[in-house]
């Protein structure tokens, strides 16, 4: 396709204030775009670095199309406005970790990054001059090149960035500071560069997807990568099923389910005694409920949260007796949930997709898979440093449950180290943000605005498979 | 070989047709026919024998509900903003072709993913198929400038040259070609030195870490295609586990209409006069 070269030719001119030689050179202010695709989060890179907590520097986005129950479609930061959640309906512009459809995604960076003037609130993240501004976007491993494609046109000739890199997401973590997570000294002062980890394993367990990366020294190991078809999503809707047959009927409401999950659901490090204790015929139950495995979700109305409290096994006969029982009317109005397997059976998934059928490995099956196709003197620096981000890291008990079962089925030989990122939904993020600071690697992985305009997408899509 | 469907929707800017890969006859998916008796078929179906096309199916439309975003189909349009057209585009350059094809497409990931399979099935794919170049050019310049490093680093040139299946750089390939890298980062030997420490029994033989020869060849590599990245199936063999489809609880019996698990009789009660639809 000569007419690549073509189409990227007809831009403005660069701005009459910059000289020429600037654009061959990146621009010197940094914006990161971690383009989840429940949440984007998104900052520049030297309020990150400059600040304390350099958190606070990023902003989280939702990076969706909401239609509320009276029809009203909101979007990305706009979502915090919204009060009534019921049956509120998604459009989300990544598909299986993707960003799929550019149409809803540009109305949602345009509004969170472009649009109006820049003011107190939003000057973490908006973006005045794109030809002055360098962008890091991620991406997720594996992804088709028509897509890949896709993102840089639209980067390049819709907002026309100075600079941009496009980066397999789960590699910037390895620019976070990883040694202090697993314990081992710091070899390199603190005045030296930012450099990153020599041997990383990251496991990304997202809403879309979770995927297994093996990252030496800042790079991917492609053969290495794994991907499991499971993340958050699917658990939220896996909850929402079972509630829905054996409860409520819940499937249009997957935000107050999401929220169900996120405050009730662990995994258990004990699935089958578990199980045992929530099982409504034995004796157990009750002791299951004083151990406080199964919980009582009263539901969200229109002036209360939802909450999580203990199993009240008589709430359901007193509130039969209604006003006689002594309960005041706002407990008689509540709906509740309980919670007994459900919460530990749902994102019991990650670990064995099985039990819905799916023929796939769990996530440390698959981190064996991974490394079953390197070279064996690698696995042992790759299984000592196993970091995991992604909002299902969060959920308690998956970093025990992984280091558990990673340490049976690991070659005895190996020490097996898993750790949780010290923020594992900002971490990749905040790997960006410290590339960002070392101008000489970051030159390395990204491509001018005039660059682009010399040689084409097809070149850059090139460039960022590291073939040119 | 290929199925040429019409792409219904006709608002898209992109041809109106696209490949659709041919479900090729795969004896690892397809379903034993139930030649032997019923008997036996019952009596194996929860030994994790496969699976028949009917359950196998269930599962497919299960597993594609749970990637759902809304139980219901919806069209959520983006608002439309003429005043952001004419007034905030103002200083941005006016949309360039291939973005307006880009944001007018509706395809989804399916129907992408549908045309990569198909393209690589044809030979090309990957980042060589959008070049128009076919997948060979690109391999043979990935290979050429593999070829060219190694040279660069003074070897031999028997050994140049980029290995493509994906067991190609198998153990004993690398093992031989392998150099002792001084600082690897190998599991800690030597913390605390005891009279056993040369002790042949009790030596640890860990394999030193790969040269970097072979590791700027492993980085080299092009990524894995979408569906090659996918997680196999676990290689323990451990039977699936039955859940009760009542209560969650281990599913202990099976329903003989529709092959659906309950933990006990209260259980398949409630199921027998609700949803034994018989759907298996």
């Amino acid at each position: 396709m000569g007419t690549a070269r073509a189409r990227a030719a007809p831009r403005a001119p660069a701005t009459p204030t910059q000289p020429v030689e600037t654009s061959q050179h990146l621009p010197d202010k940094t914006f990161v775009i971690d383009n989840g695709a429940y949440m984007i989060k998104a900052g520049y890179a030297s309020n990150a670095s400059s600040s304390d907590e350099p958190i606070s520097a990023c902003s989280s986005i939702p990076n969706a199309l909401v239609k509320t129950r009276d029809n009203k479609i909101v979007i990305g930061a706009q979502l915090a406005t919204v009060t009534d959640w019921n049956e509120a309906m998604f459009r989300r512009p990544v598909e299986k970790g993707y960003i799929v459809n550019w149409e809803a995604e540009r109305e949602i960076w345009d509004q969170s990054f472009f649009d109006g003037k820049p003011t107190v609130r939003n000057k973490n993240h908006h973006i005045g001059e794109p030809e002055n501004t360098t962008l890091i976007l991620t991406e997720a491993p594996n992804a088709l090149p028509i897509l890949q494609k896709h993102t840089d046109e639209m980067v390049m000739e819709e907002w026309g960035f100075g600079g941009y890199a496009r980066c397999l997401g789960p590699t910037l973590n390895v620019w976070n500071e990883i040694h202090s997570l697993f314990g081992d000294p710091i070899s390199n002062t603190s005045e030296a560069a930012i450099l990153p980890a020599d041997c990383l394993l990251v496991v990304d367990s997202g809403y879309s997807h979770t995927t297994v990366t093996p990252v030496y020294k800042g790079q991917a190991l492609q053969r290495g990568v794994r991907r499991l078809d499971l993340g958050g999503k699917h658990l939220t809707n896996y909850l929402k099923e079972i509630v829905s047959m054996r409860q409520y009927n819940m499937v249009d409401e997957t935000y107050i389910m999401n929220q169900v999950k996120e405050a009730a659901c662990y995994i258990s490090n004990d699935f089958s005694g578990d199980l045992e204790k929530t099982w409504k015929v034995g004796k157990k139950r009750q002791t299951a409920a004083e151990e406080g495995i199964v919980v009582d979700y009263v539901l969200p109305n229109a002036n209360k949260k939802g909450f999580m409290r203990p199993h009240d096994p008589l709430l359901q006969a007193k509130k039969k007796k209604g006003a006689l029982s002594g309960l005041d009317a706002e407990v008689l109005s509540e709906d509740v949930l309980v919670l007994g397997n459900e919460r530990f059976s749902v994102p019991e998934l990650l670990f064995t997709p099985g039990d819905i059928g799916m023929q796939s490995a769990g996530i440390p099956d698959m981190i064996l898979q991974s490394l079953s196709v390197l070279p064996t003197g690698l696995h042992a620096a790759f299984l000592a440093n196993v970091l995991v981000v992604g909002g299902n890291a969060l959920i308690p008990g998956f970093m025990e449950r992984l280091e558990t079962e990673l340490r049976q089925i690991a070659s005895a030989e190996c020490v097996v180290r898993v750790r949780r990122a010290k923020d594992p939904i900002y971490s990749t993020w905040l790997g960006g943000t410290r590339l960002a600071t070392n101008r000489e690697e970051l030159r390395k992985v990204s491509i001018t605005r005039q660059e682009y305009q010399e040689h084409g997408s097809g070149w850059a899509i090139r460039r960022f498979s590291g073939l040119v | 070989m290929f199925r040429v469907e019409l792409v219904s929707d006709t608002s898209t800017a992109t041809p109106g047709w696209s490949y659709a890969p041919t479900r090729a006859f795969n004896p690892s998916q397809t379903i034993t026919a139930p030649t032997l008796s019923r008997k036996r078929n019952i009596r194996d179906a929860g030994k994790g024998a496969d699976l028949t096309s009917r359950q196998a199916n269930a599962i497919a439309r299960h597993i594609a509900d749970l990637d759902r975003e809304n139980q219901r189909d919806v069209s959520i349009p983006a608002p439309v903003k003429q005043a952001r057209e004419a007034g905030a585009r103002g200083t941005r350059a006016k949309t360039t072709s291939s973005v307006r094809r880009i944001l007018t497409s509706q395809k989804t990931f399916r129907n992408h993913l549908d045309d990569e399979e198909a393209a690589i099935a044809a030979g090309g794919g990957g980042i060589g198929g959008l070049q128009g170049l076919g997948g060979l050019n690109l391999v043979a310049q990935a290979r050429g400038k593999a070829a060219a490093a190694a040279r660069r680093s003074s070897t031999p040139a028997s050994v140049v040259g980029v290995k493509r299946s994906s067991e190609a750089m198998g153990e004993t390939g690398m093992e031989s070609e392998m150099d002792v890298d001084s600082d690897a980062p190998g599991p800690q030997r030597g913390l605390i030195k005891s009279e056993y420490d040369n002790d042949p029994l009790l030596r640890s033989y860990a394999p030193s870490m790969p040269s970097e020869r072979i590791m700027q060849r492993l980085l080299a590599e092009p990524p894995l295609s979408y569906n090659e990245s996918r997680a196999k199936p676990a290689a323990s063999g451990k039977p699936g586990r039955r859940f009760c489809c009542m209560c969650g609880y281990w599913g202990k019996i099976r329903c003989k209409n529709c092959h659906l698990r309950t933990c006990g009789l209260d259980c398949y009660k409630v199921h027998e006069d609700s949803r034994c639809g018989a759907f298996f």
